[in-house]
């Protein structure tokens, strides 16, 4: 009955781990694991040093500095903190699905660093996400990357700082549904959908040249004008039109794909992702010359009508085609193991080991702004570092160790049964320990499942 | 009298256009004219201020102030003696946040569905921030009497509705009529991070980005206010706005935004707009502050909820075979669900002890009761000043950090020379297991809630038919 031992001690643990989380960085030496460092090889028996919250050195025999905790890692595999370009974990709300474009809405102001989802997520080896709108929206909100530095309760606290901006698109049946079906208003098609974001976009640029013709007018002396009308929906968008926001899409179809980068290319907006992509296979060549980048899923399709044309292999196509592609989990679930998702793709398309691993380390990096920083092992970048038992592309894989900026953020060996960081009195013992489908719904359509499920009747 | 609903609001909207004088439209209270406006209290233990008592001493009360304070006072040949050799006479008290007196809006049985959920009016999406309280207060509401029952004699109270309700206003807990309940019209400008139904915003994604949107929209139409102001020819003058306009004074910072924020994310999320747009802001109503302690001690104008989660009692023995067996399956090893129960009493120790923690934190607060229920209440401070907050930090939580923090310090809160009379009289000390309020004074005027069956000396007869 150790576990439970350990459960009653968990209290005091936890704030011995919450004290400790305290401050920001730290500073580990990883010892004599075999280092999967993703771009630069693969290192046996090489120590790994994190010292302020950034890899210092990674060679062999290094000596510990002084204060540094130390990880044996002999026989074990240490390799970059795992990605998630598509989750929407901690987060409060994910939809706000009443109007088809909520550019102006942004989850970075709805984070919640007290869900206990994202110690799941660290267990897994995932030390960054990406908190997305949902796809209810043809134009959704804004997006926060966030580091997994579970144990801090200010939600500033988890923003990956400096993270460039990125925003929440959605096209085909989500956005059809809820406002076509759901509403009765555009978009009801897909020629909707593309009319929706091509107006959205025409009037951003009239709204910026409103603006520019404004400040010009008012350095004219004796200028006693009205400003134009300030809105948020329109400010997100111009920013977009200018280069300084990231579009992630969620889409599926192939024509639907090519007439999003069509639009993109009217508008000259050049920085595009597309999630889940399950016919990105069909459209491989021109996402790779457009530049644009795939998010996918492993093997999971065949859940709404529009998502049955799927293949296993589509992450190694577009992989084999030059696109950047990614594996997501968009599941709170599924992002517990990333790395069998990775795997799966050298079961179907063969794909090398540092080719699976690019696709839940270095390549999510590259589509959300951040892979000088994080996504492999190399000296400078931040010293997010996940450790496994067996190699991580192993159905055998086990996760041991996650760190986050230089802090151990999970330990198998530490783990106590009682993570949460805070208890509400109100609810019933129970709710501690059952594992309810309400936990599973952090998922695209989450606030908007009343719309959605009362057009087809579904209770 | 076919339509008692309507024949009520009809009273009620002569009473709000002064035609009824209050007495006959209160009619259950019925109050008597008290022979002078002039009272002295004898003998009483006189708790001036949080820590500063004054034995034996007399309190003298004339036309709705405090005109004397302090021992060997001289009696006024016209004033109403209370004896009060065995009273504790303390400031009244305030309630930072409350809908006390408020008429709550009748429920709309068949909610109007939006033709185009994203651009609602704003009224329907509880978007009303021009509301001006006064309009919808009730003298007659039954819960002023039960605060004032407890010593509360003045409140801040805001309207129901959405995330921009209205005005926050001051009002006496007097149930009179309502130009003669207003200390102030106009405290603040009343907010919750409260999404509307099945409309923009629905969530509180969209309730951030609105009132973003809405404190810029407004910031960039005042200033071309001013600009027309000084030169009107030439260009179109600016329409009027009611939304935007209700944010000016906001803008100018002669009132605060007073924020509903009960959870800690509430706060953090409040401290967060705050931040990015400047305004002045009173955080209300908080529940789960204990971590946010340093974060806001720059702002210092909190009021703290007076209500808390109920302890957990065994439950051993009472449960029935049913639940039991449930548990069973549920908790096959009873150390785990010790191990649970555990971490739910401490939680509700940390909720229990947020008052002490923000005394030891050095950040002066208030009290607000929105959301709790008034026969807790006393319970409910015991508890905190068993759980390390002082007597006196909850007596200035009750009187002297409120009127500070609502910006009427300088009015109420203390026992002064020149205050506004408004006192609370208790037999043994307020907090006291067996204490009981046996007076309440509000801007002069005697409310007997716990005296004597026999006794003369309060000016009202009854309170209840």
């Amino acid at each position: 009955m150790t576990s439970i031992r350990r459960l009653v001690l968990s209290a005091a643990l936890l704030g011995m781990t919450l004290s400790l989380y305290a401050q920001d960085k730290g500073s580990v030496l990883i010892k004599g694991g075999t280092v999967l460092t993703v771009t630069k090889g693969t290192l046996e028996n090489t120590d790994v040093l994190i010292r302020d919250g950034k890899i210092e050195k990674i060679a062999s025999g290094i000596a510990a500095p002084a204060n540094t905790k130390v990880i044996e890692a002999k026989g074990l595999f240490v390799m970059p903190g795992i990605i998630d370009a598509h989750s929407h974990a901690a987060l409060d709300a994910i939809n706000e699905a009443t109007s088809p474009v909520t550019s102006e809405v942004f989850t970075g102001e709805v984070l919640n660093p007290f869900e206990v989802n994202i110690y799941h997520a660290l267990a897994g080896g995932v030390t960054t996400i990406h908190a997305m709108h949902g796809s209810a929206n043809a134009i959704g909100g804004e997006c926060e990357t966030i580091k997994l530095r579970y144990g801090v309760k200010d939600a500033q606290a988890l923003k990956m700082e400096g993270a460039p901006r990125t925003i929440k698109f959605a096209l085909g049946e989500n956005p059809t549904r809820v406002h076509g079906g759901g509403s009765n208003i555009l978009p009801r098609t897909r020629m909707g959908v593309e009319f929706v974001i091509r107006e959205s976009f025409a009037k951003a640029k009239e709204y910026g040249a409103a603006w520019d013709k404004y400040n010009k007018d008012k350095q004219q002396k004796g200028f006693h004008g009205a400003p134009p009308v300030y809105n948020l929906r329109l400010e997100t968008l111009s920013e977009i039109l200018k280069g300084n926001i990231i579009i992630h899409c969620h889409s599926y179809r192939s024509d639907e794909i090519l007439s999003l980068l069509k639009v993109c290319q009217d508008y000259g907006v050049k920085r595009l992702v597309f999630q889940h992509v399950n016919e990105g296979f069909k459209v491989a060549p021109e996402l790779a010359q457009y530049g644009a980048m795939a998010s996918v899923f492993a093997d999971w399709w065949a859940y709404k009508f529009e998502v049955y044309y799927s293949t296993a292999y589509n992450a190694a196509i577009l992989t084999r085609n030059g696109v950047v592609t990614s594996i997501n989990s968009d599941d709170g679930e599924l992002m517990r193991h990333l790395y069998h998702e990775a795997g799966k793709t050298q079961k179907y398309g063969a794909l090398n080991d540092d080719e699976a691993l690019s696709l839940i380390t270095i390549n999510p990096a590259k589509q959300l702004g951040i892979e000088s920083r994080v996504g492999s092992l190399e000296v400078g970048k931040e010293g997010d570092v996940a450790i496994f038992k067996g190699h991580p592309l192993s159905i055998y894989a086990v996760p041991t160790v996650t760190i986050v900026d230089g802090l151990v953020r999970f330990d198998r060996e530490k783990d106590v049964d009682d993570m949460r960081l805070s208890v509400d009195p109100k609810e019933p013992l129970e709710a501690a320990v059952i594992h309810t489908q309400q936990d599973q719904s952090d998922n695209c359509m989450k606030d908007a499942e009343e719309i959605f499920y009362n057009l087809f009747d579904l209770k | 009298m076919k339509n008692p609903s309507r024949s009520s609001g009809l009273l009620l909207l002569l009473a709000l256009m002064g035609i009824l004088p209050c007495r006959l439209h209160a009619q259950d209270v019925r109050i008597l004219s008290p022979v002078s406006r002039s009272y002295a209290i004898t003998q009483a233990t006189v708790v001036q201020a949080p820590g500063k008592k004054l034995d034996r001493a007399t309190v003298l009360v004339r036309d709705g102030v405090i005109v004397g304070v302090g021992q060997n006072l001289t009696i006024p040949a016209d004033a109403t003696v209370i004896k009060g050799d065995s009273l504790y006479v303390y400031a009244g008290f305030i309630d930072g946040l409350s809908r006390v007196g408020v008429n709550k809006p009748k429920e709309e049985s068949t909610k109007e569905r939006q033709k185009d959920p994203g651009n609602p009016a704003p009224e329907a999406a509880g978007i009303t921030p021009y509301v001006d309280v006064r309009a919808l207060l009730n003298p007659v509401e039954k819960s002023i009497e039960e605060w004032r029952a407890l010593g509360f004699t003045a409140g801040q109270v805001v309207p129901y509705g959405g995330m921009l309700p209205g005005h926050a206003g001051i009002v006496y807990y007097n149930g009179e009529a309502t130009d003669k309940s207003v200390l102030n019209s106009f405290s603040g400008l009343y907010s919750e991070l409260t999404p509307a139904e099945r409309m923009y915003p629905a969530t509180i994604l969209g309730v951030l980005a609105k009132w973003k949107e809405l404190y810029r929209q407004a910031s960039y139409t005042k200033a071309f206010a001013g600009v027309y102001a000084s030169n009107k020819t030439g260009v179109e003058s600016p329409a009027s706005d009611r939304v935007l306009e209700a944010f000016y004074p906001v803008i100018d910072k002669t009132v605060p935004v007073v924020f509903k924020a009960e959870k800690n994310l509430d706060v953090q999320r409040v401290i967060a707009l705050k931040t990015q747009l400047g305004f002045n802001v009173t955080i209300a109503e908080i529940k789960e502050g204990w971590d946010l302690i340093p974060s806001l001690k720059p702002n210092a104008k909190v009021f703290l909820s007076l209500d808390i989660p109920e302890e957990k009692k065994d439950d051993k023995g009472k449960v029935d075979a049913a639940k039991k067996k449930d548990e069973a399956a549920m908790f096959p090893d009873s150390v785990e669900r010790k191990a649970l129960e555990k971490r739910r009493d401490d939680f509700i120790a940390l909720y229990t002890g947020q008052a002490g923690a923000f005394q030891k934190g050095g950040v002066p607060f208030g009290f607000s009761t929105m959301s709790a229920k008034s026969k807790d209440v006393k319970g409910n401070l015991k508890r905190m000043i068993k759980a390390g907050l002082t007597e006196d930090a909850a007596l200035a939580a009750l009187t002297i950090n409120a009127a500070q923090a609502l910006g009427i310090g300088d009015r109420l809160g203390t026992i002064e020379n020149g205050k506004i009379a408004n006192l609370v009289i208790s037999r043994k000390p307020y907090f006291d297991d067996k204490s009981k309020v046996v007076y309440v004074f509000i801007a002069g005027k005697q409310y007997k809630i716990d005296a004597p069956a026999d006794d003369k000396a309060a000016g009202t007869k009854k309170e209840k038919p």
